[in-house]
């Protein structure tokens, strides 16, 4: 194709490519089909992703709340800054807490409570059914008001107009809160409730304190000088290093952030859907050139080039391209609508199509990468078709074409699609590596289908004549054994990995509530009251399993001396464990369901020293020895302690559990609460109704409730998950199918002329499965290989759940995926089943 | 007169070196312009392999081949496509037509390749000559044997070559069907004044042209 054609040349290769393509488009569906349904998955991930940041760039403020946010913690603001503050702009304070409501004597439920003054909301709006009803927290009647969300409601049974008793104190629903602009991360799916400021404070709420963040958000009088007055409002809190502030873009981070990596990991799948449609594109040229061998080759009788050929078919494939982005694209934009449905209520998104020409350029040209990589060692082929063999009626089928010039030329392609899509992630190191495993798993194929021919010539002593065929068609010069094996090979490993995660992921769905899993959790319970408490409950049901443990807030400081930040990278798997407030807890025994792994619990009643023990897991990952020194920071004081063992920690035994436990000799001299966990056989419901009762302040959350907010999240992902395998496992077949189009032209032939000579339509049965059989048992064992280690990377260190193997789903797929596929073949070939020797011998 | 074919000590072996098959050993002969030339000779002889490396579609292993006196011997693919574009039109014992493209669509491709592209009248007069007028539209499987071979010849003779190359035309084709395209192959390069050179096994037709070159064991007897 290097050489340059004139206009009228230009003219008559179009004239013949949409000839040639009106007339056989029933033999391009194979290339206009699986182009099609790759482009639509990448342009659906696309324009998603694109609406939702457009989305939420466009509203920064509103998710914020304002031009900045400023949380100072458990204690509210000085009111001397809180005065400077407010010459900078319009404020609106708010408190954040954790607490229950409950349906008096009934049933309670753990809520998010956002008390607001009547400056709130700064930005966007508090949207409610009935209209309006946000205003009526403000007014001034003798009963508070309060604005619940739609889970509170169903969860409770009340109806707007009934009593909720929050704190003590009794409620009036005057509405439900559908969205708020600034809605926190942890309130998303779950539980919600709105109360004015003026009524938290009257009533003299209060809650255990480590639940619980005073808020502020400010609206600059000067807009104009946004950098400015950030840089005052930052300067006037500058003197607490613990009071947090964000500013637009920077809220809903970790929101932004489960987004990125999910289109990521959609964008990845949808471009390896587009590389496994590229092996069909790839089959379905050269099945094309081999059936149109002799009309090839009488063009180049006639005087056509080589290069005039390639460039018609190649236009051909580009106008199938143009034709199917499009219509692609079309659909992709309108995606955003469908995702809106999906995305949870409350968070207030509303996506917008946009149609662009940038957006559908990206979509092309990825598409372009692709068909002309695997067109180019297709199409290359037509230079190796010999018009002399006109004259000798002998067609050989020719083969990809992988010249030193080609392999050149596709590695600087294949190079350019990687980058082209990595600079597009945030992920770049491991878009890169899936790429790379990507590749070389294609490259494993390509080498498993040798070795299959290299043994099989080995042992060639097959006195059966369907072995013999069977041997013949594998072992050929210009096999197909290669194609048959990188198609099958790809599908049936992307098919496994898929399953095999999403297998895992509903594992943990279903095996996330073990029997021994308590009923309740007592989130934050004042040491003033655990004995009354107890007590309480005891009273209730004398066989109530009831276990409390001390609880106090510390940071990670550093490490043997180093600072925590220089030895942990933000990738490690563990870095939370270090990173921000951590829970710590004490005893003076170890727990029996924490095993001690490595080294020794210590001697009790060391009340100068502190020792430490760690959740084994977290230790190792973060390089931890014993005896390493360790600093905490426990309510402001650095305190250094001595590492002394390692606990193997199970988080999802769902009982109270510390990654960092000391010694409670040391510890009692700090200040604390508690948490705990209740089984009983009584109704958890009706305790908790009679504990929120007697005992306001207390939180609890039922497990199941947690379980089923975690199952939410974990079903939405599953189905993601299964959709996107169901997708490859199309993209897959269909390529299996245009790898059985590559055979049957020739397969037709050889058939027929085995019948001709005598040989029974039974043996060339049992010849076609022998060789799928060959074939397909060498693949199971590559497949599985690279699928158990990709599935296991991606659910231990990407999901960070537990890689299980699971033989029958696993026996399941392959004996499936075989069925189909043979079927498939054989439907593909069903032409051999009547051989009919006419239209052969007209050259048809 | 001119020389249309110029066969200069042409060998052509096939196979490796240790195994070498001598198809055709050190021929020498030429096709005057114009000429009538049949080619005969026992099965395996070596007859095909003489319109191969006359056509450009074989190179030879040794020798010199001119065609219109220009040497064709070493010339790249391009080149030679350009040189069979202009100068050679063949004829297949097997037809050889586009299934997908109708009778004047197989006939027009020739044209095409020369990059002439007015001449759809031409192709339709050349094919009603041929007494395929209400066959013009037709695709290859919709038409008879000899019918096939019609549509072949003309798009052989459309673009007017210099030389025509046949191998074993009527090969397919029943007695009478030979007899009539014959007269049609002999009556149009004629006409034309073009040189026909065509492998044969039929001696009535063999007696009809200007001169029999027997081949044997790839030799020239
Ligand atoms: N590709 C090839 N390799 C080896 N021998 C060949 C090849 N092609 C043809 N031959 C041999 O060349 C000889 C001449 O063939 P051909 O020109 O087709 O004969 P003819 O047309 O006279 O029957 C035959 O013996 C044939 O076996
Ligand atoms: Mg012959």
């Amino acid at each position: 194709m290097v050489k340059l054609f004139n206009a009228q040349q230009l003219r008559l290769i179009n004239k013949y490519a949409i000839r040639d393509f009106s007339r056989s488009y029933k033999k391009l569906w194979v290339v206009a089909s699986t182009l099609f349904i790759s482009l639509l998955l990448l342009s659906l991930t696309f324009s998603v992703k694109e609406a939702l940041n457009n989305e939420i760039e466009a509203n920064a403020k509103e998710l914020l709340g304002g031009d900045i946010q400023i949380t100072s913690g458990i204690d509210p603001l000085p009111s001397l800054v809180f005065e400077e503050l407010k010459a900078l702009g319009k404020v609106s304070s708010s408190i954040e807490l954790a607490t229950m409501v409950s349906k008096k004597g009934q049933s309670s439920v753990f809520s998010e409570l956002r008390a607001v003054d009547d400056n709130y909301p700064l930005y966007g709006e508090i949207i409610t059914t009935p209209q309006g009803a946000a205003e009526k927290i403000f007014l001034n009647t003798d009963k508070p008001t309060v604005l619940i969300n739609e889970s509170i409601q169903n969860l409770l049974q009340v109806e707007i107009g009934d009593d909720v008793v929050i704190m003590g104190k009794s409620f009036n629903v005057a509405g439900l809160v559908l969205s708020v602009p600034d809605l926190a991360e942890r309130a998303v799916f779950g539980e919600f409730a709105i109360i004015s400021k003026s009524s938290y404070d009257q009533f003299e709420l209060s809650s255990a304190g480590s639940f619980l963040d005073h808020e502020y958000r400010l609206k600059f009088n000067n807009s104009n000088e946004e950098g400015e007055q950030t840089r005052l409002a930052k300067s006037i809190i500058a003197y607490d290093d613990t009071i947090e502030t964000r500013l637009p873009g920077e809220s809903g981070r970790s929101l932004n952030r489960i987004i990125d990596n999910f289109s990521n990991f959609l964008n990845l799948v949808s471009v390896s859907a587009m590389i496994i449609a590229g092996i069909g594109i790839s089959n379905t040229l050269l099945s094309f050139v081999n059936q149109r061998n002799t009309s090839i080759a009488v063009k180049k009788s006639i005087g056509f080039s080589s290069n005039f050929i390639q460039l018609m078919y190649f236009y051909e494939i580009i106008l199938i391209l143009i034709g199917t982005s499009i219509i692609a694209y079309l659909f992709g934009v309108f995606s955003p609508l469908l995702a809106n449905e999906f995305l949870p209520k409350s968070l207030g998104i509303d996506l917008q199509p946009t149609i662009s020409l940038i957006g559908y350029l990206n979509i092309f040209f990825i598409g372009l990468l692709v068909v002309l990589i695997f067109s180019i060692p297709s199409l290359y082929s037509i230079s190796e078709i010999k018009a002399v063999a006109l004259f000798r009626n002998t067609f050989q089928p020719v083969s990809l074409n992988f010249s030193l010039k080609n392999i050149i030329l596709l590695a600087i392609l294949v190079t350019i699609l990687t980058t082209y899509f990595v600079l597009q992630t945030d992920q770049k190191y491991y878009t890169v590596l899936y790429f790379l495993a990507f590749f070389i798993t294609m490259l494993i194929f390509y080498g498993v289908s040798k070795l299959l021919i290299f043994f099989l010539r080995r042992l060639h002593k097959f006195s059966n004549n369907g072995y013999r065929i069977a041997y013949r068609n594998i072992v050929a010069k210009k096999s197909l054994a290669p194609i048959m094996t990188i198609s099958l090979g790809i599908g049936l490993t992307l098919l496994l990995t898929l399953s095999f995660v999403a297998n895992n992921l509903k594992k943990e769905i279903s095996d996330s509530i073990p029997s021994m899993a308590p009923d309740l959790f007592f989130v934050s319970i004042d040491r003033d009251i655990k004995s009354d408490l107890e007590a309480f409950i005891k009273n209730i049901d004398p066989n109530v399993a009831l276990e409390f443990s001390p609880m106090a807030s510390a940071s990670f400081i550093s490490l043997n001396g180093t600072p925590i930040e220089e030895i942990v990278s933000k990738n490690n798997r563990s870095a939370w464990v270090v990173r921000g407030d951590r829970r710590i807890s004490w005893a003076e025994k170890p727990k029996p369901d924490n095993p001690i792994i490595e080294g020794e619990w210590w001697e009790p009643g060391n009340e100068d020293e502190m020792f430490i023990s760690m959740d084994s897991r977290a230790a190792y990952d973060l390089g931890m020895k014993i005896n390493d020194k360790i600093t905490l920071n426990i309510l402001g004081r650095d305190v250094t302690g001595t590492l002394k063992n390692f606990r193997e920690v199970d988080y999802r035994d769902i009982s109270v559990n510390f990654a960092i436990i000391i010694n409670k000799a040391f510890a009692n001299k700090l200040p604390y609460e508690y948490i705990g966990t209740l089984k009983s056989d009584l109704s958890s419901n009706d305790i908790l109704a009679l504990v929120v009762e007697r005992f306001p302040n207390v939180s609890a959350i039922k497990v199941d409730r947690i379980l089923s907010q975690i199952s939410g999240v974990l079903n939405k992902i599953f189905i993601a998950v299964t959709g996107i395998s169901l997708i490859v496992i199309v993209i897959g077949l269909i390529v299996i199918v245009s790898a059985v189009m590559v055979q049957a032209t020739f397969r037709r032939y050889n058939n027929l002329i085995y019948k001709i000579l005598g040989v029974d339509f039974p043996t060339i049965l049992k010849a076609m499965t022998i060789e799928f059989a060959v074939i397909y048992f060498t693949l199971i064992f590559f497949a599985l290989s690279v699928a158990v280690l990709g599935s296991y990377l991606v659910v231990e260190n990407t999901l960070q759940l537990t890689w299980k193997f699971d033989l029958g789903l696993t026996l399941w797929i392959l004996l499936t995926t075989a069925t189909v596929s043979f079927v498939l073949i054989l439907m593909a070939n069903k032409s051999i089943f009547s051989p009919k020797v006419y239209p052969l011998i007209r050259n048809e | 007169m001119s020389e249309a074919i110029q066969f200069n000590n042409v060998s052509l072996n096939y196979g490796s070196k240790n195994d070498v098959v001598e198809v055709l050993k050190r021929i020498n002969f030429s096709v005057n312009s114009e000429e009538i030339i049949s080619i005969v000779g026992p099965s395996g002889s070596g007859k095909t392999s003489i319109i191969m490396l006359a056509s450009g579609l074989e190179t030879a292993t040794e020798g010199s081949i001119k065609i219109n006196n220009e040497e064709i011997v070493g010339l790249k693919e391009d080149k030679l496509s350009e040189v069979r574009r202009k100068n050679i039109g063949i004829v297949f014992q097997s037809f050889y037509l586009i299934p997908n493209l109708t009778a004047i669509e197989n006939v027009l491709l020739s044209l095409e390749a020369n990059q002439k592209y007015n001449q759809d009248d031409d192709a339709k007069a050349l094919l009603a000559d041929f007494g395929l007028y209400h066959r013009l539209n037709h695709l290859p499987s919709e038409l008879s044997g000899g019918e096939q071979q019609r549509v072949a010849i003309a798009r052989a003779l459309i673009n007017k070559p210099k030389i025509i190359l046949a191998d074993e035309p009527t090969g397919n084709l029943d007695s009478a069907n030979s007899a009539s395209m014959m007269d049609l192959l002999f009556n149009y390069t004629k006409k034309s004044k073009t040189s026909l050179v065509m492998v044969t096994h039929d001696n009535s037709i063999a007696e009809r042209c200007d001169r029999i070159i027997e081949i044997k064991d790839g030799q020239i007897v």
